[in-house]
């Protein structure tokens, strides 16, 4: 027989599979619109994507054949189809910039990036939290006070700026951390697996390369982290101040409950669940606000294949950038939706509608 | 000796419109086993004596400019954060006003009832207590409170609990862990008037059982008549009148006092009670002297000076006034 806690849970579960689906599915429609959208914004925007890829000294005939290739002579809704079809094989066509299948190119810098922003977010959480829950806690204290500061700071300074400062100090005057790429061009790099350089290095058992993979990663990471940690942080420590003020914290202290518990579980909870919405935002922007800081770098990455695609005309590449793009915010939105259910049962009783 | 005995507090809050003196010399007694009242109007600062005892008060904006606190012939105001904390967790409870703000909405009832004995030491020689024990303990003390099916309620987070209940469940916490001293302030004021009565007459019931010594802040005549043995009447932030509570209901001395019982509305009466003309002081710039001074009818000269001191009116019976200083 069931208790009524199981069956409790069980019920819960059964809505969260639901929701989950219903969230698949509007993301499916969402992205198909999109992929309209910026497909015939891509064709109405001046520039002659066959002159593009050919260059100047390509005649006539030859602009006409790629024209061709490309199903450019036909009418905008012919064309859409021809790239839907090939979308469901796979299929995103070519780049005009690359020479080679759209596909590829994700495959080969989208891990790049994204090890890039995940280690970024990592070291935004971790930074950015201390000092939100440090200052939020000890509200109007001295350390308050520098964060603060600190935080404006760090709002203020665009991330590419704050790469090259990180990279003049760091490796050209202090020798702490090589400057650009992600691992010295001498080195092999492991087989291919994730794409990400440090995890594939693992995989592979070459332990020096993940370390020196990972020296790679933290000055561009960090870069991007700056602003993060500002942001994240102040919000984090506003809602820890609010929170401090509410009667069932003060009961929880009356009731003498130790204070670490006090913070890190019965403050920290609701306190963290604006934050994470935030979190989820940012990490979506970086995927294509990354560039800068990755031609800084030399990081090849997503954001700048995106950027570069953008500049050249490169119809079939701006179409699978933005739906990538598209994709991400699609994906990080739902887990922080998911996330946020764990955290705030008051949601999940509300979306029991009970 | 007096199990909590607070002498001539003095608190306020600074602001920024300026310095509010709350708190103007606050007497309290309550010996061990005793239920005592502490009734005023709505802003008079029983909530602030109630925090202030408890260490909770925010400071800033807080400030305890002098008095002491003495439990157990021990001062809560000159203690290490650890040694209140030990308080807390073996000798002074609370339940607070608004069982709504009172319980943490993101945890279960069960989650914040178990790590509340978790770290109360309230095992033997004030050791941790058993996994088991801790849940025996969080069913009995959900069920002393007259709530049905306390392992449902374990389950349930506060919203899903109605405001009675709510207030179980805060009183269950309360008293969960045999504290000697329990500080109520007015646990029943947010509740409708059907399950206030209930919820008194439980929580009369179990301090009897457990011997609890009470301190019970309301502004009900009706609650401190029932529930209490002592009583004392704040005004404007200063005690102006204690004695045993059927003594002070029947002859109230003190002209605040005789003005809040006329104010309170009987069934049998003449209709409306005219109440006391004006309203309770701006703390900005309090009164001179006896703060109700601008109120009373029989306001001498001497008032606007000092503070009075209690004078003894009666046997047990003090009211702090110039009227009774022969």
């Amino acid at each position: 027989m069931l208790s009524p806690s199981r069956v409790l849970e069980g019920a819960v579960k059964d809505t969260m599979l639901k929701y989950i689906g219903l969230r698949l599915v509007q993301s499916v429609f969402v992205l198909f619109g999109l992929s309209i959208l910026i497909f015939f914004i891509a064709r109405v925007v001046p520039g002659d994507p066959a002159r593009a890829m050919m260059g100047y000294l390509a005649t006539q005939d030859q602009l006409q054949a790629v024209r061709v290739e490309m199903h450019l002579d036909k009418s905008f809704p012919v064309q859409y189809y021809y790239w839907l079809r090939g979308l469901l094989h796979g299929d995103l066509g070519r780049s005009a910039y690359t020479k080679r299948p759209v596909v590829t190119d994700l495959v080969q810098y989208i891990p790049a990036t994204l090890e890039l922003i995940l280690f970024a977010t990592l070291i935004s959480v971790v930074l950015g939290q201390a000092m939100g829950i440090l200052a939020g806690y000890f509200r109007n204290s001295w350390f308050d006070g520098v964060s603060r500061l600190v935080s404006y700071l760090g709002i203020a300074t665009p991330s590419f700026v704050i790469a090259i400062l990180l990279m003049f100090f760091f490796s050209q005057v202090l020798h702490l951390a090589p400057s650009v790429g992600r691992i010295p061009i001498m080195m092999t790099a492991p087989p291919t697996v994730t794409g990400f350089m440090v995890l594939d290095s693992l995989l592979a058992g070459q332990f020096s390369t993940a370390l020196v993979a990972l020296t790679h990663l933290v000055l561009p990471a960090f870069s991007l982290a700056v602003i993060h940690i500002a942001q994240e942080g102040r919000i984090t420590r506003s809602s820890i101040a609010e929170n401090l003020g509410k009667d069932y914290i003060t009961m929880h202290r009356v009731h003498g409950i130790r204070t670490s518990r006090i913070v890190f579980k019965y403050l920290l909870r609701p306190s963290i669940i604006p934050t994470v919405t935030v979190m989820g935002l940012d990490f979506a922007f970086l995927m294509s606000n990354a560039f800068l800081v990755e031609l800084v770098f030399m990081w090849p990455g997503f954001a700048r294949y995106a950027l570069t695609t953008m500049l050249n005309k490169d119809l079939n590449a701006m179409v699978a950038v933005v739906l990538v793009i598209g994709l991400t915010f699609a994906v990080v939105n739902l887990l922080v939706d998911i996330l946020i259910t764990f955290l705030d049962p008051t949601v999940r009783i509300q979306r029991r509608g009970g | 000796m007096a199990l909590l005995e607070a002498k001539d507090l003095h608190v306020g809050y600074r602001t920024f419109e300026g310095y509010l003196h709350v708190l103007n010399g606050v007497k309290i007694e309550v010996d061990e086993g005793e239920r005592v009242g502490l009734v005023g109007e709505t802003g008079c600062g029983k909530t602030t004596t109630v925090k202030t005892i408890l260490r909770v008060l925010p400071m800033p904006p807080a400030q305890v400019q002098g008095g002491e606190i003495l439990y157990r012939g021990e001062d809560v105001l000159r203690m290490s954060t650890h040694a209140v904390r030990d308080l807390r967790r073996r000798e002074i409870t609370a339940i607070f006003q608004d069982p709504l703000q009172a319980l943490n909405p993101m945890f279960t009832v069960g989650t914040q009832l178990r790590d509340i004995l978790k770290d109360s030491k309230a095992g033997r020689d004030g050791g941790r207590l058993t996994k088991r024990d801790i849940e025996k303990r969080c069913i009995v003390a959900l069920q002393e409170t007259g709530m049905p099916d306390p392992e449902r309620i374990m389950t349930n987070y506060p919203s899903q609990l109605s405001g009675g209940m709510r207030q179980r469940v805060c009183i269950a916490e309360a008293l969960s862990r045999e504290a000697r001293l329990l500080l109520a302030d007015e646990p029943t004021t947010n509740l409708d008037v059907t399950i206030q009565d209930q919820i008194l007459r439980k929580l009369d019931e179990l301090v009897d059982e457990k011997g609890t010594s009470v301190l019970m802040i309301t502004h009900s005549m009706g609650v401190v008549r029932d529930l209490t043995q002592r009583l004392y009447v704040m005004y404007a932030g200063s005690m102006v009148e204690t004695a045993r509570t059927k003594e002070l209901l029947a002859c109230p001395r003190h002209p605040y006092t005789q003005g809040l019982m006329k104010s309170v509305p009987r069934l049998t009466g003449e209709g409306i009670s005219e109440g006391i003309p004006g309203r309770i002081p701006n703390y900005l710039e309090p009164p001179s002297g006896c703060r109700f001074h601008p109120r009373c009818e029989h306001v001498m000269p001497v008032c606007k000076e000092a503070i009075p001191p209690f004078y003894a009116v009666d046997e047990d019976h003090f009211a702090a006034c110039y009227l009774y200083r022969s």
